[in-house]
């Protein structure tokens, strides 16, 4: 890329002019290079002054006893069954979502296996999933040829009690979503997923809200915490 | 005009150790002109509210991931604001923005672009640097910026063929950040 085309691409991705998987892409590239995360640093920086001209609005008067009620309110999972799309529409992010660091680590049962013993093969592809909440880059995945995947978590979240976290994938529409595993809480592991076919340039991963000890279904039936489309290594 | 941003890291220390009041007090401070950000990208008070609401929710879960020594603190928490409220914008199933947007509305988003632009202090470098593109590229990335829209909704609000607006948005954000640096 020229730096002309790193600056149309920091300018696009601070305008709001990146859907959801360029904007994943741009999250990507931009953590390998320094030069593009800055120029979309300064632009936003700049740009934030016209936010602060907007003349504060009224609104209800309800709506911090709306916020409080969030906070404190009690889980709500959605038990609707979702079929997953190759390209699922926006879901906006449960407010009961807990994102607060637990300190007991459990795995789910069965799963899991040769963790971080293997050698140093290079990933087939790399995921970065994205917070439904901000975009923010939540977790990265890395899915070898052995269909064994490896999380590296970005930030902590754990499932309340009774839940669990599951990871899924896409490998194509026909075969619908493949449970990779669960977890209670993030964390560095590999887990050995079941036989799927070599994964592919963006191929869908997310992780689901699931009752314990994962999804009734066998399909994601909760909501999608972090999701984002994988890309093979250059 | 928004606080201090040192102000509002304080605040959001605050909040990531689990302070209500101050979760509360950067509401009464900030939540009208947050309110305000989110309506010019959705258009309608109660889905601002919602994006407003739904923003202070997720700043009490991740308050803890603010790192003060990376970012302006203003600007992290009307991020989390503009990208919900963008994200709400681009979710078809809630927003009928394409068959129910009318002239009106088109007109209300290019005033407030307009606007934001104007009211920006003379002093500050953006409002030198966006005075100095063609008044076309200008309307074109405030309308992006401001209001949300994309690069069709930019072409039916500026008139302009499609690529044309492309090329004026490329050449805009590209010749904008060659001035402020």
């Amino acid at each position: 890329m020229t730096r002309e085309d790193k600056l149309a691409l920091a300018g696009d991705y601070v305008l709001g002019l990146l859907d959801e998987r360029a904007r994943a892409e741009f999250l990507v590239l931009s953590e390998s290079d320094a030069e593009l995360k800055a120029m979309a640093a300064q632009l936003a920086g700049r740009m934030a002054a016209l936010d602060a001209t907007a003349a504060p609005a009224a609104y209800s008067a309800d709506l911090w006893s709306r916020i409080e009620q969030k906070i404190d309110g009690p889980a709500e999972p959605n038990r609707t069954i979702r079929t997953m799309t190759a390209r699922p529409p926006v879901r906006r992010l449960p407010a009961w979502l807990p994102l607060a660091a637990s300190v007991v680590i459990a795995l789910g049962a069965g799963y899991f296996g040769g963790l971080m013993s293997r050698g140093d093969s290079k990933p087939v592809v790399i995921a970065i999933l994205l917070n439904e909440a901000d975009a923010s880059p939540a977790m990265i995945i890395e899915a070898f040829a052995d269909d064994s995947v490896r999380l590296v978590p970005l930030e902590n979240f754990a499932a309340p009690d009774g839940q669990v976290l599951q990871v899924w994938t896409l490998p194509d529409a026909d075969t619908g979503p493949v449970s990779l595993g669960t977890l209670t809480q993030t964390q560095d592991l590999r887990l050995d997923g079941p036989n799927l076919p070599l994964p592919h340039d963006g191929q869908l991963y997310e992780i689901t809200l699931e009752p314990a000890p994962g999804s009734p279904t066998g399909r994601p039936t909760g909501p999608i915490l972090v999701k984002g489309f994988a890309k093979p290594p250059v | 005009m928004p606080p201090e941003s040192h102000e509002t890291a304080t605040l959001i220390e605050r909040i990531a150790t689990g302070d209500r009041f101050a979760l509360a007090e950067l509401f009464d401070r900030d939540a009208g002109r947050l309110v305000a950000v989110a309506r010019r990208i959705v258009r309608r008070q109660d889905l601002a509210e919602e994006v407003v609401q739904d923003a202070f929710v997720a700043l009490w879960q991740r308050a803890g991931q603010f790192d003060a020594s990376r970012g302006n603190a203003n600007g992290w928490l009307t991020t989390i604001v503009r990208n919900r409220a963008l994200n709400l914008l681009r979710d078809g199933s809630r927003m009928d923005y394409h068959d129910g947007d009318t002239l009106a509305a088109i007109g209300d988003r290019a005033s407030d672009a307009t606007a934001a632009f104007d009211t920006l202090a003379e002093r500050d470098a953006l409002k030198s640097c966006l005075g100095q593109l063609d008044e076309l590229k200008r309307r074109a990335i405030l309308l992006c910026y401001v209001t949300g829209l994309n690069h069709g909704e930019v072409a039916a609000t500026l008139n302009a063929p499609l690529g044309t607006v492309k090329a004026w948005i490329r050449r805009g954000t590209i010749a904008l950040q060659e001035c402020l640096s």
